[in-house]
């Protein structure tokens, strides 16, 4: 088995290091040989070598769907990058339990939402919500959390109000940010509103949606920030970790 | 030129009334003549700054933070690490981020690095009095997106304020959001004989309290978040001679829009005072709107306004005249000084 070359890495199709990937997409063309052509093209100005279109079909008259393959010839330094921020290590469900009983040894409370006018619930449904995501039941199923769900289109101060009134430890808003600034200001409010409770110390404050990164969480103010591919045993192992360390550090 | 202008605040806070304002040119312009001026300067951010690109809109650059030769900073380890400065690590500050663990470091050679510094305004405060004492003439607090909180009197002395083209697509838009946020940061404090009075009522932990004369009626737990129009009216009602709603956590929008409402209706006055402006969130009117329905917004801690920076700029949208702008704002926004710290309009 050859080595891998953390440093530049790229992805993997038949063997290591071939950078070969797939795509799919969609172009507002007309579901013709031009349009093959204009995928083809498109993708070597991106940069991809060797882009070969495996299946394209009309979507709808003048749009036509493609799945590529190409070659990818950029690497990253996932040296460099595992460096940079702080990694959680993942517990499983049964670690989580026993950590927080050892560490915390009471429920940790966890209030969530969508808030504002996002009326998307999967998230924060998946992360909270006994059934859960995937065979990964969410953090009512723990023994260790005591959780609300809110739902959605859940206004800040609301959300914030129960916090308060259950003592929560965390809380949790999913938001579907965009580059309109609506959902960010939403977010920021958020956390300004727990500062001026004079809770942010005592509260650990995560956000989550398909675009949300740590970067993304550290600008708008949060603790960590969860994006697609989060289970709910991610989001747990982060928020007793967080706990025990506050713990330790008062 | 922004350097004389805020050298009354050992510690100032930038703050940006949206993405993309110009506050961390602003920052990096103060850097610069700090530097010429042979200032040691302490340098951290509630957010992140100094990366290449923009979170949101990849495509947007970003200027990069230059410090010099026995500079302070309060960033993660692990940007420090990435940046590759020359650096000493001071303290450890228990501060704990999505990007890593917070120090305070010197830097030994000049060095660009990313700084992301504590979240939380309680923390960044800590950062700054810890630079301070560590050498640090001046200390600069950058925010991050449209957050407030590093503005309040708790945490900085002074603030520059950054406005720009992405407010509104014509001058007359970016005048007007920018003019209600200076509102908001420049709101009246209590009267002097009412501060010692109030400022105990102000204070968290607490609910608040509704005051006047002969008057003091204690609020209910959470009641700024809560209360709606009918426990507003019953309030209002029981309490005649009510002049001051005194209320020491968040003040939001909700609130203060159905108390105008229930005011209007009684023609009543009242006054609703808060901790701080940071503590007050207005997104759909201004302090002026409510004035204007009988309520007024006061503050126990003022804000120092310093500066208002510019950027005519709107990223991937617009550009605006830079000296017709500027001449605008400052014709809306009396006494205070507004400059373009790119073209130095």
């Amino acid at each position: 088995m050859r080595e891998v070359d953390l440093t530049a890495v790229r992805p993997y199709g038949d063997q290591l290091g071939d950078g070969l990937v797939q795509l799919s997409f969609t172009l507002p063309v007309p579901y013709s040989l031009a349009a093959r052509r204009a995928a083809l093209e498109l993708m070597t100005r991106v940069g991809f070598e060797e882009p070969e279109v495996v299946h394209y079909e009309e979507l709808t008259p003048g749009y036509t769907y493609f799945v590529m393959y190409a070659r990818c010839v950029e690497s990253v330094d996932f040296e460099a990058i595992q460096g940079a921020g702080f990694d959680v290590e993942y517990m499983s469900e049964d670690e989580i339990e026993r950590f927080a009983g050892e560490r915390i040894g009471r429920p940790i409370v966890v209030v969530g939402a969508s808030t504002g006018s996002d009326t998307h619930s999967v998230g924060i449904d998946a992360m909270l919500n006994l059934k859960g995501y995937h065979g990964h039941h969410g953090l009512e199923g723990y023994r260790s959390f005591r959780s609300y769900n809110l739902g959605s289109q859940v206004a800040n101060s609301t959300l914030l109000a129960k916090a308060i009134e259950v003592d929560a430890d965390a809380i949790l808003v999913s938001q579907t940010v965009t580059q309109q600034n609506l959902h960010i200001q939403n977010l920021t409010e958020l956390v300004e509103m727990v500062e001026a409770e004079g809770l942010r110390g005592r509260m650990v404050l995560a956000c989550g949606g398909p675009r949300v990164t740590n970067e993304l969480a550290k600008e708008l103010g949060f603790d960590a920030g969860f994006s697609k591919g989060t289970y709910p045993y991610h989001l747990a192992s982060f928020l007793v970790r967080e706990l025990a360390a506050r713990a330790a550090a008062a | 030129m922004l350097a004389e202008l805020t050298s009354a605040a050992r510690r100032l806070a930038l703050a940006g009334l949206a993405k993309n304002t110009g506050k961390t040119v602003a920052l990096t312009a103060l850097l610069g003549e700090l530097h010429a001026a042979g200032e040691r300067v302490g340098v951290t951010s509630i957010g992140r700054d100094g990366e290449e690109h923009d979170v949101i809109d990849a495509r947007i650059d970003k200027p990069r933070v230059e410090l010099a030769a026995g500079d302070l900073v309060a960033t993660t380890d692990a940007l420090l690490e990435a940046s590759g400065a020359e650096h000493e690590v001071l303290e450890h500050t228990g501060a704990r981020t999505p990007l890593g663990r917070v120090v305070v470091a010197r830097v030994t050679a000049p060095a660009a690095i990313e700084v992301a510094g504590p979240s939380a305004a309680v923390q960044v405060r800590e950062a700054a009095d810890a630079m301070i004492a560590h050498g640090a003439a001046r200390v600069l607090v950058d925010g991050a997106i449209d957050r407030r909180a590093a503005s309040s009197p708790s945490v900085a002395d002074g603030l520059v304020l950054a406005t720009g083209a992405v407010l509104g697509a014509d001058v007359e838009e970016v005048v007007l959001a920018t003019r209600r946020a200076v509102e908001l940061v420049r709101l009246p404090t209590v009267p002097a004989a009412l501060a010692d009075s109030l400022a105990p009522l102000c204070a968290l932990p607490g609910s608040g309290a509704l005051v006047g004369a002969g008057v003091a009626t204690e609020l209910a737990p959470r009641f700024a978040l809560t209360a709606d129009q009918g426990a507003l009216e019953a309030l209002l009602d029981e309490n005649p001679d009510a002049e001051r709603l005194v209320l020491p956590g968040a003040v939001p929008e909700a609130l203060l829009a159905q108390l105008a409402a229930a005011l209007r209706q009684r023609r009543r006055e009242l006054t609703v005072v808060a901790g701080d402006p940071t503590h007050i969130f207005l997104t759909e009117r201004e302090p002026g709107w409510y004035r204007r329905q009988g309520l007024s917004l006061e503050t126990v801690r003022a804000i120092s306004l310093l500066a208002l920076t510019v950027n005519p700029v709107a990223p991937m949208s617009h550009s605006l005249d830079s000296a017709a702008l500027c001449a605008a704002l400052r014709e809306a926004i009396p006494d205070v000084a507004v400059l373009d710290v790119l073209s130095a309009a």
